[in-house]
């Protein structure tokens, strides 16, 4: 019983793995680019719903829908004013420009928030739900599936609305897209923003379960890139089912090896996928 | 080449110049950065593989010394050629799946798996865990290297450094420099040229990480002291990258001159912003790897031969 | 023989860009590969330079086979390509970029150099050897690319669309190049649109559409044959001539 707690409490953080790494699948697959910073914007969120809860109090609507937009912003921001003039230039360039802004993010959140670990003030979602003998608590419940829905409403969208369809297009094939009147400097502005957002929202979502402080970071950001890995490359499909199983795969290191070990195992299993299994579950070989 | 004698000369006569411990330390930090980046440059600046974990083998290359020291009383000197050897492992493991695949791989690998090698460290007693380990407080010989005042240090530095620049400096000359660089400006079209790259990738990783490897032994060495943070810990791989960056990636003298910049700087934004201040020096070290990726990726080097010839021309209209 | 591809093919998910294609080059041929954009000259092209894993077929140089062999087996056993965007080295010199192909058959710094400033020579490019790559215009990248592949020493040059977007005179300078190259004893593959550069340079033409060889011969005869004219003019193209053409 204790065991199948586990796994559920593993799936629904994995949820919300799923939801933040399908941003940074998006990029990776539209503009051949990976977003060292991803997990700065996912701490980013969990400050927001905090900030919010905190000045004006609310609910997890309330704060996740801000978060969401204060990160979408931040992202096109961040896209316009840096991302676009790199694209085009030396990998060293490419790299470091979001290596550097992680840094840059993670360091300011300490200096403005200090290390200290912090949680969301208890919010009305406590308590605990008891399904089939499983005890689930309401948050996580609340946020795991939260999380779920909102991927697969970012992979609808991609795959069912003009908007996401010009996504795709970009992805697939930036000339092409271009001939048939796409904008792919616009188009890539809405990923950046997209997956920001999105991030945001999971970095939200997150924090009414877990504490945190801004070293969430730099963990969120590697566990997206074994996430975006495992589930194939630009595939937001892959980066869904992926989630779910780097969430399950941490939650049994951590039960039957220890804390410490979530991280470890999931580090591991990044480097075997780079060694006998790089194109992950969904991507081409 | 004058250029070179009169660098030399000027950085031998610093610590009889700049006789005061404080300056002489700021002397010894900077070699042993420049040291570091230098390394890093081989695989991050001249092949253009960049690597933002590079404190894999600087860390591995500062816990061997101790460990032997730890647990067997030898020399520390003893873990230097082991630390290599496992660096060298290390390198292996992660550049032969990543290097056939997309540069993103690589860089992701790097971060990883020193992370990995950072937590996995210190769950592990024998490794001296969250702890750490110790070097020997007293010298039992000239063997021990441990020398009361910073000069001994500051010499057997310049001599590695000296020694790594020369390395690099035959290296660029060559075919294997070429090939690097080729690399670096088009993977595509090098390739259709008959360059081995997954190969020429793969050993320039590993004379960067044997390097680096020197570079963490020299630091354990000097400090006796060392931890899972201040070896495998990203602030040293982020070190290494920013200095290579800032002076100029792929170039010779790039990282000494990036190392001649922020580490004083450093040095000084750690003394203004006092206790809480390492924050700030981090917010400014991400300020200045954007602005360099933004703006100018060859770093100052580049930045200097852009701006240069207009000098000139000013110069000779005058 | 030196080069011959049989039934090679190449399929992209549902598309069959190359479909079933046979080429045979003696050695000092020049051949010209011409056909409509989208023909799958470009992907065949790609398989013969090892840069293309073909779907099927088999493709042999000088007697060994290539098929699956990777772009730098190629360099070395003699075959060399350039690219269809140039792609130099932007931020190396000019004499660097050439320095590197030299490189191939020459591990020693001064004979790299020496065999680089032969072939800068030959290529007209021997006054901007110390310039960078970035500063040439689009001819003198193309010259570049030409001049490195050919400090590889090949057997086989394919060059792809190399002489594409020159001034007149800068079209007949690069002619001029690759009949000095031709001389030298390098066969050349080229494909190209330009119809001059075809009739001029090449002995034997080869006409791709559709994935497959629709023609071959000489460039007088090729251009007459019906299948051709269609493939670039359409099938409409009788009833226009009848209609009121000539």
């Amino acid at each position: 019983m204790l065991l199948l707690q586990v796994i559920v409490g593993g799936l629904l953080l994995g949820a919300i793995y799923a939801l933040f790494s399908s941003g940074l699948t998006l990029i990776w697959g539209m503009m051949n680019f990976i977003n060292f910073a991803h997990g700065e914007f996912v701490m980013l969120g969990m400050y927001v719903a905090l900030l919010i809860v905190v000045w004006f109090g609310g609910g997890p609507a309330v704060f996740g829908f801000a978060a969401a937009f204060a990160l979408f912003l931040l992202g096109v921001i961040i896209y316009a004013g840096l991302i676009r003039h790199v694209t085009r230039g030396p990998m060293l360039a490419q790299i470091l420009s979001t290596f550097g802004l992680a840094l840059l993010l993670r360091y300011t959140a300490f200096w403005i928030f200090s290390a200290n670990v912090v949680s969301l003030p208890q919010t009305s979602l406590g308590g605990t739900f008891n399904i089939f003998g499983i005890l689930v608590p309401a948050a996580q419940l609340v946020a795991g599936v939260t999380a779920a829905v909102l991927t697969i409403a970012m992979h609808l969208f991609l795959t069912g609305t003009t908007a996401g369809s010009k996504l795709l297009a970009v992805a697939e094939d930036r000339n092409a897209a271009m001939l048939m009147g796409i904008r792919p400097d616009r188009m890539q502005a809405l990923a950046w923003g997209l997956a920001a957002g999105g991030a945001g929202i999971a970095g939200a979502l997150m924090a009414i379960s877990y504490p945190w402080s801004p070293s969430v970071g730099e963990t969120f950001g590697l566990t997206a890139f074994v996430v975006v890995t495992l589930g194939g490359f630009g595939s937001v499909p892959g980066a869904m089912y992926a989630g779910l199983i780097i969430g399950l795969i941490q939650a049994l290191s951590a039960f039957y090896l220890g804390p410490i070990y979530k991280d470890i195992v999931v580090y591991a299993l990044f480097a075997a996928l780079l060694w006998f299994r790089p194109q992950g579950l969904l991507g081409k070989a | 080449m004058k250029g070179t004698i009169a660098l030399a000369v000027i950085f031998i006569l610093y610590p009889f110049v700049f006789s005061n411990a404080f300056y002489l330390d700021i002397g010894v930090a900077l070699l042993l950065a420049a040291i570091s980046a230098s390394a890093w440059n081989i695989v991050g600046g001249y092949a253009g593989q960049v690597s933002v974990g590079h404190s894999m083998f600087f860390g591995t290359g500062a816990y061997l010394p101790l460990l032997v020291y730890h647990h067997w009383q030898l020399p520390p000197l003893v873990g230097v050629p082991i630390g290599i050897a496992i660096s060298l492992v290390i390198a292996v493991i992660i550049g032969l799946p990543t290097f056939r695949l997309s540069g993103h791989y690589f860089s992701m690998a790097t971060i990883a798996v020193a992370e990995l090698i950072r937590l996995v460290v210190g769950t592990i007693d024998f490794l001296g865990a969250a702890i750490g380990l110790q070097g020997p407080a007293v010298g039992r010989g000239w063997y021990d290297l441990t020398f009361r005042g910073e000069l001994p240090y500051y010499f057997i530095f310049l001599a590695v450094l000296v020694f790594l620049l020369f390395i690099t400096w035959l290296l660029q000359r060559s075919r294997f420099g070429y090939y690097l660089r080729a690399i670096k400006a088009g993977e595509r079209a090098a390739r259709s040229l008959g360059v081995p790259v997954r190969r020429t990738k793969l050993y320039a990783l590993m004379l960067s990480a044997t390097f680096t490897s020197v570079a963490g032994s020299l630091y354990s060495i000097k400090t006796g002291f060392i931890d899972p943070e201040s070896g495998f810990g990203i602030l040293v791989s982020v070190q290494m990258v920013i200095i290579a960056a800032l002076g100029g990636a792929g170039t010779l003298y790039g990282p000494l001159l990036g190392a001649i910049i922020l580490i004083p700087l450093q040095t000084a934004t750690n003394t203004w912003f006092g206790g809480g201040g390492t924050g700030l020096t981090y917010i400014l070290y991400g300020g200045i790897i954007v602005l360099i990726a933004r703006f100018e990726p060859g770093g100052l080097h580049e930045l200097w031969y852009r701006i240069a010839p207009k000098f000139r021309k000013r110069a000779n209209a005058a | 023989m030196l080069l011959s591809a049989e039934n090679v093919s190449k399929t992209f998910g549902s598309l069959r860009a190359v479909a079933g294609a046979d080429l045979s080059i003696e050695e000092g041929e020049i051949i010209g590969l011409i056909g409509p954009n989208g023909a799958g000259k470009s992907t065949f092209f790609n398989c013969l330079a090892g840069d293309t894993l073909p779907t099927t077929g088999r493709i042999v140089f000088d007697d060994i086979d290539v098929t699956r062999a990777p772009p730098e087996a190629h360099a070395r056993l003699g075959i060399g390509r350039t690219f269809q965007v140039p792609a130099t080295f932007e931020d190396m010199t000019v004499l660097d970029n050439v320095m590197v192909g030299a490189f191939l058959r020459h591990h020693h710094r001064a004979d790299a150099r020496g065999q680089a400033e032969k072939v800068l020579e030959l290529a007209g490019l021997a006054d901007r050897a110390h310039l960078r790559a970035r500063s040439l215009g689009t001819p003198g990248r193309k010259r570049l690319e030409i001049a490195r592949v050919l400090a590889t020493e090949p057997r086989l040059m394919l060059l792809d669309e190399a002489l594409a977007g020159l001034t007149p005179a800068e079209l007949q300078q690069a002619i001029a190049l690759v009949k000095r190259i031709h001389q030298t004893g390098v066969t050349i593959v080229i494909v190209e649109h330009i119809m001059e550069v075809i009739m001029t340079l090449a002995k034997r033409v080869i006409v791709f559409n559709q994935g497959h060889v629709i023609a071959q011969g000489q460039p007088v005869d090729v251009v007459k044959d019906e299948a051709v004219i269609e493939a670039y003019l359409g099938r409409g193209h009788r009833h226009w001539r009848k209609a009121g053409g000539t």
